[in-house]
């Protein structure tokens, strides 16, 4: 039918208004055979209506939809039927039929009016059902599924259509991680076994990356983005897109970039959120990872978090920096030094409380509990419980000799992350502590 | 399932030869069964029809009797039901409404409105019989576009089509009750259009009847996959190379017509369009290839058992046989209110 090599799927140029409003301006892209393109971009970004567009569901303004050589709007629904398959996000559950019957469904542009399904059409089914592992369970009914069954059925439907071009909208909808991984898993080894070709909507961008041969971004109707992961995904699209941060990092076991998306410090994580007292300043002595859940857990919260001393790369270094907190910096494999010191006393001057994350202490970082120590009765300070089982203190003894006097002059030994932000909740409320300790 | 055809045809069968025995004349069972067998093969089986100790005279009354009345009422019980269940059974489908229902939908009320107009207007005799069912087909398009209009433009769910009909019901039939009051020289019974009868019918009128329904029937069958598809929503119906709005006007104008026409002929009867559908899914699935025919099978099934309860209940008055089957069918409508999860699917999802 087509040229190898050539496109299944051409969209050039399309356009679709609904009303007054623009969904889809200009789009264009292209699906070859056996690729699994995705579809992504945020809520109302014209994902849907693109699928609905290239099924012939809704009328274009403009553009051309073109499936095998054949311009889609041109062809007769059964014609079309046999070229494109589509599968909604959502499907009533109409009538309680077996999974056999409704797979069989999807044999209807190739049934006559009178005429029954014939070995072809039982061919078909069956080779569907056995792809999505259905074919010993085919009797039982529709309704008695659960989401994810439903999805993969659904995807049994649209597979015995036998078509070139399969569109599936958000068949991770309402899908656990374990089966969003699996139906995707099965979409595109389909594609690539059968040389279909497939264009998935998908909301998350981490499983478009993953699974995805090529990425197409819509925002508000407009292409802004098409190619392979590798070149698609980037802090900066997600900033100008979805309106958030993200970190890049690449997954060890698959070499696939993928995004963490960060909070950003100037934006309350909830909106409306009560925070115990806005703007009151939290100092965090940590390092080595220890600050871990701690940090972001307290930025979270809504305080002014600064972080200190840490050593440049450090782990804790570089979550501070991701959370644009203020921090005191220190070279690697060098003790504080002086002027590190200071700027350290400033952030501790400028606090209203202190907490000590279990940090392992070596040479290197022994001079944050002195320091620590200077404040004891000037602010109040919190210590998490160290580690039993593991040894902290590299110092022979020193650091575990300041711990003790911090404790003995004040400081409060707290059980958990949860304790220190209650405590903090409960100390900073009556706002004394800065004002008293400030001339 | 494989024996539930020829089950469901052959209680077909052993229902209407057992109810010849039911009438205001008694007649013995075996009597009557004797003269249905032998009218039926054409006097090729014995005439064991009249015992010895019944006079000649008699046992001719009685064949009179048994195949030129009771029969012929047996056959209109038969098609009619048949008739009403395909409706009921083709517009549960389409509208994905469980409720849905010649009568409830006010389908039957309109065209007994358009076939009562032609006894008032007084009409040769001789053409009622071909003028009726235009007439019943007349009367049937409006309530036929308004649900039409209702279920295309309303989401609200199926309890609202269902409220229209009934509406639309109420109306109908109160225009039809003034109308026969204020002609008395109507020879016809103002019971007979609002609770149906199977009384006076001829094998003429039967024919009729058993003629539309057969042939729209078919084709009614032709769209029963496509019935099947609407199931999963306009869209995926569409995306699978189905018209939805094709398959919803065909069935609507489809249907409209076959009640039409069993209605000039039987009046108003309720419910068995509701019920058979039903209890055929519960047998066979709900496929409608399925679901159409043997909802037609059931529909007569239905039908001719209110018949003959119509028939026994006081003899040797017959009471309409819209009673019977409101009897029946306002529990079990009242039944699929309540049930969270309706065959038709759209109850709860609605």
């Amino acid at each position: 039918m087509s040229a190898p090599g050539s496109a299944t799927l051409r969209v050039d140029r399309l356009t679709v208004r609904y009303g007054g409003r623009t969904a889809l301006s200009d789009v264009s892209l292209e699906a070859r055979p056996g690729e699994l393109v995705a579809l992504t971009g945020p809520n109302g970004s014209g994902k849907s209506t693109l699928l609905r567009a290239v099924m012939g569901l809704i009328e274009p303004q403009g553009g051309a939809v073109v499936v095998e050589g054949a311009n889609v709007p041109d062809l007769e629904l059964v014609e079309r039927a046999r070229r494109v398959a589509w599968a909604p996000q959502e499907e009533p559950v109409g009538e309680n039929v077996s999974i056999l019957e409704y797979v069989r469904y999807g044999r209807h542009p190739y049934l006559a009016p009178f005429a029954n399904e014939g070995p072809a059409d039982h061919a078909a089914v069956e080779r569907a059902l056995r792809r999505v592992d259905f074919w010993e369970e085919r009797g039982r009914g529709i309704a008695e599924l659960s989401g994810g069954e439903r999805q993969r059925v659904r995807l049994a439907r649209v597979l015995a259509q036998e078509t070139p071009l399969l569109l599936l909208d958000e068949p991770t909808a309402f899908l656990d991680i374990g089966h969003q991984l699996d139906a995707l898993e099965r979409v595109r080894s389909i594609a690539r076994d059968e040389r279909r070709s497939a264009v998935v909507a998908l909301h998350d961008l981490n499983l478009a990356a993953r699974f995805a041969d090529r990425i197409v971004v819509l925002s508000h109707g407009r292409c802004v983005a098409a190619g392979t992961p590798e070149e698609v995904l980037s802090p900066e699209l997600l900033a100008d897109v979805w309106g958030i941060v993200a970190d890049l990092r690449r997954d060890p076991a698959t070499g696939l970039p993928y995004l963490v998306p960060v909070l950003p410090m100037d934006r309350p994580p909830l909106a409306g959120a009560a925070r115990p007292r806005p703007m009151a300043r939290v100092h965090v002595i940590a390092g080595g990872g220890s600050g871990a859940e701690l940090i972001p857990r307290l930025a979270r919260e809504g305080f002014e978090v600064s972080v200190g001393a840490v050593h440049l790369f450090d782990s804790d270094a570089e979550l501070g920096e991701r959370l644009g907190v203020a921090m005191a910096t220190e070279t690697p494999f060098t003790a504080i030094s002086p002027p590190v010191a200071e700027h350290l006393r400033s952030l501790l001057e400028a606090c209203d409380a202190i907490v000590v994350a279990p940090v392992p202490t070596g040479s290197g970082n022994l001079a944050n509990w002195s320091i620590v120590a200077e404040w004891a009765g000037r602010r109040p300070i919190a210590l998490l419980p160290m580690p039993r089982d593991l040894p902290w203190d590299f110092t022979g003894g020193a650091a575990a000799r300041l711990r003790e006097g911090i404790l003995r002059s004040g400081g409060e030994e707290l059980p958990g992350v949860e304790d220190v932000v209650r405590w903090l909740r409960i100390r900073l409320a009556d706002g004394a502590t800065r004002t008293a300790s400030r001339p | 399932m494989r024996l539930l055809v020829p089950a469901i045809v052959a209680g077909l069968f052993a229902l209407l030869v057992g109810s010849t025995a039911l009438g205001s004349v008694p007649i013995p069972a075996a009597t009557t069964i004797s003269i249905f067998f032998h009218e039926l093969t054409g006097g090729a089986l014995p005439p064991a029809a009249c015992s010895a100790s019944v006079a000649t005279h008699q046992c001719s009354i009685w064949i009179e009797i048994v195949w030129q009345a009771r029969v012929p009422s047996l056959l209109l019980a038969l098609v009619a039901g048949a008739a009403l269940a395909l409706t009921g059974g083709s517009l549960q489908g389409i509208f994905r409404n469980p409720l849905a229902d010649p009568f409830l939908l006010g389908l039957s009320s309109g065209a007994a409105l358009g076939a009562a107009a032609i006894f008032v207007l007084d009409i040769d005799p001789a053409h009622q019989a071909t003028i009726l069912p235009v007439a019943a087909f007349l009367g049937g398009i409006v309530p036929g576009t308004v649900i039409y209009l209702a279920a295309r433009f309303s989401r609200r769910g199926p309890a609202v089509l269902i409220l229209s009909g009934v509406a639309l019901s109420t109306f109908f039939s109160a225009i039809l009750s003034a109308m026969l009051l204020y002609n008395p020289a109507s020879d016809v019974s103002l019971n007979f259009w609002l609770l149906g009868s199977l009384g006076s019918t001829s094998w003429s009128d039967d024919g009729l009847v058993a003629g539309v329904t057969l042939v729209l029937g078919a084709i009614l069958y032709l769209r029963a996959r496509e019935i099947n598809l609407l199931q999963l929503g306009p869209e995926v119906a569409q995306s699978l190379g189905v018209r939805p709005e094709r398959t919803v006007q065909w069935t609507v104008l489809l249907t409209t017509a076959i009640t039409a026409t069993a209605v000039a002929f039987t009046g108003i009867i309720g419910f068995v369009g509701l019920i058979a559908p039903h209890i055929v899914r519960r047998l066979a699935g709900v496929d409608y290839r399925r679901v159409l025919p043997l909802g037609a099978l059931m529909g007569g099934i239905v039908l001719l058992v209110a018949w003959d309860v119509a028939v026994a209940a006081i003899p040797p008055v017959v009471i309409p046989v819209g009673i019977p089957t409101a009897f029946i069918g306002a529990p079990f409508l009242i039944y699929l209110l309540y049930r969270r999860r309706a065959p038709g699917g759209s109850a709860a999802d609605a």
